[in-house]
């Protein structure tokens, strides 16, 4: 099953994670000439670019730009990649490491199926769609989504009746109900760690009333509202499916605040924000549309002018730490918040009706638990030092991404490049490699 | 739906009368992409497949929701083999994003990669005429018609290959050129290292304490110099400069003048090198003449001056004394030459305003506020901001820290920046300056602050390099910083290949974000001198040598230095004058097509037969009135 590894027994370098910054770290090493396995947990790489609909500053659909590099990867001579994949251990050795992985059942056979989604068509049992920020429905077998890689079924478990439809319409009988886990171990001689983030739960907040209402909703699930192949096919209010017509944006409800335990600032959620008011504005034009944050940081190359762009098709900006959300019985949602600019000082109650909480971001894989490297206080995988901000406490496992703290596509893009070059480095002069092996 | 082409169909279908390219059977496979709705929204997609299937010479026409998805490019690697699928269409976005894509796609299905043809839905089509559905499926129709016509005429094109010369050149020794020499280095790769002044380190020189580490500046210079300096594979030449680069990617050609002569005389002196690192970092705003008093008035310093100002201020007293004065409050005021607006700031000498966020000043400004506060007790700091921008890691830390240290924080609008004029007051009361400022966190009241010291926290400009940026043509944005080609898809790399972007040459950013992008540009370097050759693009002019006459008005008309010259070249038994195209410099404009009296030069996949096939596709009776 593994190409690279059973021609040599190993690999050079396995990247954890099979999100922008993994699939970029192994693109930029497979480039050279290294033999790379991507071991990814979800059925499909991707990560969360994957999920989102349009990026800043460009607008560019994300789609647009993942797929290619899922294929790039997917495609590489040089590049292996396996989906449903946790990696349990990582041990260093004499030279390199001994990475433990795991790969959960998918109750399909991967070398059978051919992708033609015929059982998902034939299979009854419907369940929500995970990668619709559960909003939508999907079958209890089925590719995960249009541009999955690989484009492989998938069976849930929880859902599927074992009514045994699948497997009679699979033509390739690649159905197997009684796959079992199934362990490996691979010797790489350089790890990548690119675990990417989790968003903290909406409920840390109890102040934000979170768990009342299906009207405050994550960043992510309007990521897939706004996605012009999202669950809706436009954007909706989830508890009465109205257009909304007064969205409000409630920014560091899961970050700078250390009373919830994350007193670090993620990042990227006033630049989504910003982004996903322009989009609602294009898709809702009579929508009233307001961002209530503490400070605007749109720091990146370009960011400023998209916020200054923002404010100029009338966006409310007002600066204001939300201080409770309130459901009211008709669904619609009451904002306390403090208006400091508007010369006013009281507190008010402003009425929204639907809300959307900038989580925080934290780590998605604790690789303390299971590998010997450190982390920082902030819980993501810490650096060695300032000057190597890809190499972690252990020599030879690196680090890119989300993985290390907070970061939007553009700066892990380019620190999944100087992590690939790190690896490269370690590879060189640690293991004496030579430079025509590579060539 | 009616035929587009009724009435036009040619009697053997593939074939295009007239055209002597056309003489195989062409099967042109189409495939047109939904792009998730950012297409099929607007466009109907299913017409225009529907139409394109009555096209000639095409095989087959298909819809898919994200064509450059792994089963998007199935869908051609599939049609190849089993359809016999012998040329290609792809109907998407622009190909500016995933032309290399597609190419990838059909050499997988068994094909010259350059019997592939791009037409462009997206940019073209929905986007620009979302207004008018009808209006853009029939110009989707017709771009596509051009498309299929071109790929009918298309012949096989290979790559051109030429000999890589495996050594980098990087402008520029600060940590960003440093890092980025001693990666490739480290590679067993030769680098060659030019610094204009005297010293590597650049903006890192002198600087002090730097966030989030507290690590002294001196400590990472001396670090990265040490791996540059002495480095058998590094080549450093200080106090020099590039003046000149031609040549394309493997091949560069490099001029640099520098003090390097016998006795540190200056001398010019030429390498060759593959690929050229461009890391010339940036310098700090400097404020215009009175621009919050700055030059005017003694007690206004930018950020720099103070960070000098502070590292040799005497230390035994509990309040800040600088040249002798004591500073009983001192102000810092954020976002001087960042985030300037049109109609509130004077634009610089160029007439350009700095629009950008410096990414660094926030964090700056609390790091020495909390310095002063912790050193200095009695001096009072203020800080006046806009939005306190401590995004990266470990530095949100600095803005708590700085507030329980007792700094003052207050919040101006950007469109009503505090004004800072001379003080009042008598007697020991009296201070030099004062600042007014209309403080949102106080819901707008307008405060006047006496201080006796104002830094300005100035941000970052970017080293000018028209050297670089005129001989390679370097793109520039609006903003003066060198321009990527795309920040994701191609981050570090320009529209001139083998030409990579290393630091805040490119944008503002910090130490830890510098060093990233020094990484990710030697990666990419790395990547390309994997390979023995580099290759191009075969879209470049062709000398048909039985038609020239050697009129050399191709010559004339070329703007690319040595992309074309005249040569004496055997015909018969007798030397003539005849064109000779320098494929490694030639950019395939086609200057030369347009003035060539006799036809004889063309460009490789952009041939005038193709064009008229694409104005004859373009102009075909498409079904206009189905809707």
């Amino acid at each position: 099953m593994l190409r690279l590894a059973a021609d040599s027994g190993r690999v050079d370098v396995l990247v954890v994670g099979g999100g922008i910054a993994g699939l970029q770290a192994a693109l930029d090493l497979a480039d050279q000439g290294l033999k790379v396995l991507i071991c990814e947990q979800q059925a499909s790489i991707g990560g969360h670019m994957i999920e989102l609909s349009k990026v800043f500053p460009t607008l560019d659909c994300a789609s647009c730009i993942t797929t290619p590099k899922m294929s790039a990867a997917a495609h590489h001579p040089n590049i292996e990649i396996l989906t449903s994949t946790v990696v349990d251990g990582i041990e260093p050795l004499h030279a390199g490491h001994r990475v433990r992985v795991t790969r959960r059942p998918t109750y399909v056979n991967n070398d059978k199926c051919i992708g033609c989604r015929l059982c998902e068509y034939a299979c009854d049992t419907e369940c929500v769609d995970p990668f619709d920020a559960s909003l939508g429905a999907t079958r209890a077998i089925a590719v995960p989504f249009t541009n999955a890689i690989p484009q492989k079924a998938v069976l849930n478990p929880d859902a599927c009746g074992t009514c045994g439809t699948c497997a009679r319409v699979c033509p390739t009988g690649a159905i197997e109900f009684d796959q079992q886990p199934e362990t490996l171990e691979i010797e790489a001689g350089a790890v990548v760690l690119a675990s990417g983030f989790a968003l903290n739960a909406m409920t840390v907040k109890p102040q934000y009333n979170a768990a009342r209402s299906r009207n405050i909703i994550s960043a992510l699930t309007m990521e897939r509202l706004l996605a012009p192949h999202g669950p809706y096919g436009r954007v909706l209010r989830p508890s009465d499916g109205k257009i909304p017509g007064s969205i409000a944006f409630v920014q560091c409800a899961g970050s700078r605040d250390a009373s919830i335990g994350v007193p670090y600032c993620s990042r990227v959620c006033c630049m989504y924000a910003i982004k996903q008011a322009m989009l609602l504005s294009g898709a809702l034009p009579i929508a009233d549309i307001t961002i209530y944050f503490m400070d605007i940081r749109a720091f990146g190359k370009g960011y400023e002018s998209f916020y200054q762009n923002a404010k100029a098709m009338g966006i409310n900006f007002v600066r204001g730490k939300v201080a409770r959300i309130v459901p009211a019985e008709d669904g619609d949602l009451l904002l306390h918040v403090e208006r400091t600019e508007e010369g006013i000082g009281a507190i008010e109650p402003v009425r929204h009706d639907l809300v959307v909480l900038a989580q925080g971001m934290i780590p998605e894989w604790h690789a303390e638990a299971c590998t010997p490297v450190h982390p920082g206080p902030d819980g993501f995988v810490a650096a060695s030092s300032l000057t190597s901000p890809t190499a972690t406490s252990v020599p030879g496992i690196f680090v890119a991404g989300a993985a290390a703290g907070p970061k939007d596509i553009v700066d892990t893009i380019a620190e999944a490049g100087a992590a690939a070059m790190q690896v490269t480095r370690w590879l060189r002069q640690e293991q004496q490699r030579p430079v025509e092996a590579l060539v | 739906m009616s035929d587009p082409f009724q009435g036009k169909k040619p009697e053997q279908p593939g074939l295009t009368p007239g055209c002597q390219r056309c003489e195989e059977q062409a099967k042109v496979g189409v495939y047109i992409c939904r792009c998730g709705g950012n297409i099929s929204d607007v466009v109907d997609v299913e017409r225009v497949a529907e139409a394109a299937r009555q096209m000639p010479g095409v095989a087959t026409a298909k819809v898919h929701t994200f064509m450059c998805s792994d089963p998007g490019q199935q869908l051609i690697t599939e049609d190849i083999l089993a359809v016999g699928v012998n040329r290609v269409v792809v109907a998407s976005c622009t190909p500016f994003l995933h032309e290399s894509t597609f190419r990838g796609a059909v050499a997988r299905g068994g094909m010259n990669s350059y019997l592939y043809e791009h037409a462009n839905l997206r940019e073209q089509c929905s986007w620009a005429h979302r207004h008018d559905p009808a209006g853009a499926t029939e110009k989707a129709i017709r771009l596509v018609s051009a498309a299929v016509g071109k790929a009918r005429c298309d012949a096989a094109l290979d790559q051109i290959r030429l000999p890589n010369h495996r050594i980098a050149l990087v402008a520029g020794g600060g940590i960003a050129g440093m890092k980025a020499a001693g990666d490739l280095a480290a590679c067993g790769l030769r680098v060659v290292l030019v610094e204009s002044t005297g010293a590597l380190g650049g903006q890192l020189l002198g600087r002090g304490a730097v966030y989030p580490t507290e690590t002294d500046a001196e400590h990472i210079v001396a670090g990265l110099r040490k791996e540059a300096e002495g480095n058998p594979h590094i080549e450093v030449l200080l106090n020099s400069r590039v003046r000149s680069v031609s040549g394309f990617v493997g091949n560069f050609q490099v001029t640099i003048e520098g003090r390097f002569g016998p006795g540190g005389q200056s001398a010019t002196t030429s390498l060759t090198a593959g690929a050229l690192i461009i890391a010339t970092g940036f310098h700090p705003y400097v404020p215009a003449e009175g621009e919050f008093l700055y030059a005017t008035h003694p007690g206004v310093v930018t950020m720099p001056d103070f960070l000098q100002m502070l590292q040799s201020a005497p230390g035994g007293t509990r309040m800040l004394e600088v040249q002798g004065r004591p500073i009983r409050s001192m102000a810092f005021l954020h976002c001087v030459g960042s985030r300037q607006i049109d109609g509130v700031h004077t634009p610089g000498p160029d007439g350009r305003l700095n629009t950008y966020c410096s990414r660094v000043c926030c964090t700056t400004a609390l790091q020495q506020e909390i310095a002063v506060r912790r050193r200095f007790p009695e001096t009072a700091v203020f800080d006046l901001y806009q939005d306190i921008r401590t995004y990266a890691r470990g530095t949100e830390d600095y803005y708590r820290t700085a507030s329980e240290a007792g700094v003052v924080f207050f919040r101006y609008r950007g469109e009503e920046p505090p004004v800072v004029e001379a003080g009042e007051g008598k007697g020991t009361r009296r201070t030099p300056l004062a600042v007014r400022v209309k403080d949102t966190l106080t819901w707008g009241e307008e405060l006047r602050l006496p201080v006796d010291l104002v830094v300005l926290a100035t941000g970052m400009v970017p080293n000018a390099i028209p050297e670089l940026v005129d001989s390679i043509k370097l793109p520039t944005g609006e903003d003066r910083f060198l321009q990527e080609v795309h920040p994701k898809l191609r981050p570090v790399e320009v529209s001139v290949n083998g030409v990579l972007l290393a630091g805040t040459a490119q944008a503002p950013m910090d130490i830890r974000e510098t060093l990233s992008a020094a990484g990710a540009a030697a990666v990419k370097a790395a990547a390309m001198f994997a390979h023995e050759d580099v290759e191009l693009n075969p879209y470049v002019a062709e000398v048909d040598l039985s038609l020239c006459e050697g009129s050399g008005q191709c010559v004339t008309q070329c703007e690319y230095d040595g992309a074309l010259q005249m040569v004496d070249v055997i015909v018969g038994d007798r030397s003539v004058r005849r064109a000779q195209v320098n494929p490694g410099l030639c950019v395939g404009c086609g200057a030369c097509v347009a003035v060539c009296p006799q036809r004889a030069i063309q460009v490789n996949g952009w041939r005038l037969d193709q064009y008229e096939a694409m104005i004859d596709g373009i102009v075909a009776e498409v079904a206009v009135g189905a809707h």
